[in-house]
């Protein structure tokens, strides 16, 4: 690391002001990222430690012991005195998306009915895909679905019945 | 019996190699490795989608190249049947998709292993 290149932690642990600089090094959950802006947005800082604003959720750490979290479209400063650096959480209210839109659901083990209920759909009427390490694939409608943030499914309206 | 590219190019999502099979003045599709749903046992295998009527009456349907354990049984009715020189299994499902595209009327066929009736 050289001058131009700013550790956010070791200022805050000094009590400085932190100066301008190209470059800051920052902690996310104990992992040193280097941002390249004064001002990343949280989606930004969370997809530095490869996570997304749809399941996790991007809290700043100051020295005196104060927490906050930030948004996914905030800007954080991150010249801010006394800021640590930032750890994540999964969040219990998460996005995930149907058909392309993001709807928010509780984590967990979650019905196929809840989630077409979301759009509208229902069971009798629709099948529910999870396009999940591939393409979107049939779920089986009476079996609960993992939800831990993020997926992505889509719907299809039924056309099959054993004959 | 040409099938538009678009809808082939969609298909090529679910399986690793889709071609075109003639018998008679009919296409059918070759959908090798085609991916399964979850539960099923084998995991993928080799199908054969025939996205129009045939003589058994149905609308379309899918033939595998095995039998395929899936999480709800189902009646296998059709078993080593000889088309485009393999011989292939598939079960009674009735499909009648809206607007059907290749892949609607795959889907349709694989959502057979993952529903109850």
């Amino acid at each position: 690391m050289n001058t131009t290149e700013i550790d956010v932690l070791e200022f805050a642990e000094r009590g400085e002001e932190v100066p301008h600089a190209p470059v800051y090094w920052v902690r996310i959950d104990g992992e040193k990222v280097k941002v390249e802006t004064p001002r990343p947005t949280g989606e930004l800082l969370l997809g530095k430690v490869g996570k997304r604003p749809c399941a996790f959720e991007l809290i700043e750490e100051f020295v005196h012991g104060k927490n906050e979290v930030v948004e996914p479209g905030e800007e954080v400063d991150l010249r801010k005195k006394g800021l640590k650096g930032f750890i994540t959480a999964h969040k219990e209210i998460v996005t995930i998306f149907i058909n392309g839109d993001p709807y928010p659901i509780e984590r967990g083990e979650r019905t196929v009915k809840e989630i077409l209920g979301k759009v509208n759909e229902t069971p009798e009427g629709y099948i529910l895909l999870e396009e999940k390490n591939g393409p979107p694939m049939p779920l089986p409608a009476d079996k609960p679905v993992k939800i831990r943030g993020c997926e992505v499914f889509h719907t299809q309206a039924q056309s099959g019945g054993s004959s | 019996m040409a099938y538009p590219q678009e809808q082939i190019d969609e298909l090529k999502r679910y399986c690793s190699k889709v071609s075109g099979l003639t018998e008679g003045n009919a296409t059918y599709l070759l959908l090798e490795g085609l991916q399964l749903p979850e539960g099923c046992e084998p995991s993928s295998c080799d199908a054969l989608l025939r996205p129009f009527k045939g003589s058994d009456g149905y609308p379309s349907q899918l033939y595998f190249a095995v039998q395929v354990k899936s999480p709800y049984s189902r009646n296998w009715n059709v078993s080593n049947a000889r088309i485009c020189e393999r011989n292939w299994f598939a079960f009674s499902w009735n499909v009648n998709v809206t607007s059907p595209t290749l892949v609607k009327i795959l889907l349709a066929h694989l959502s057979g292993f993952t529903k109850q009736k």
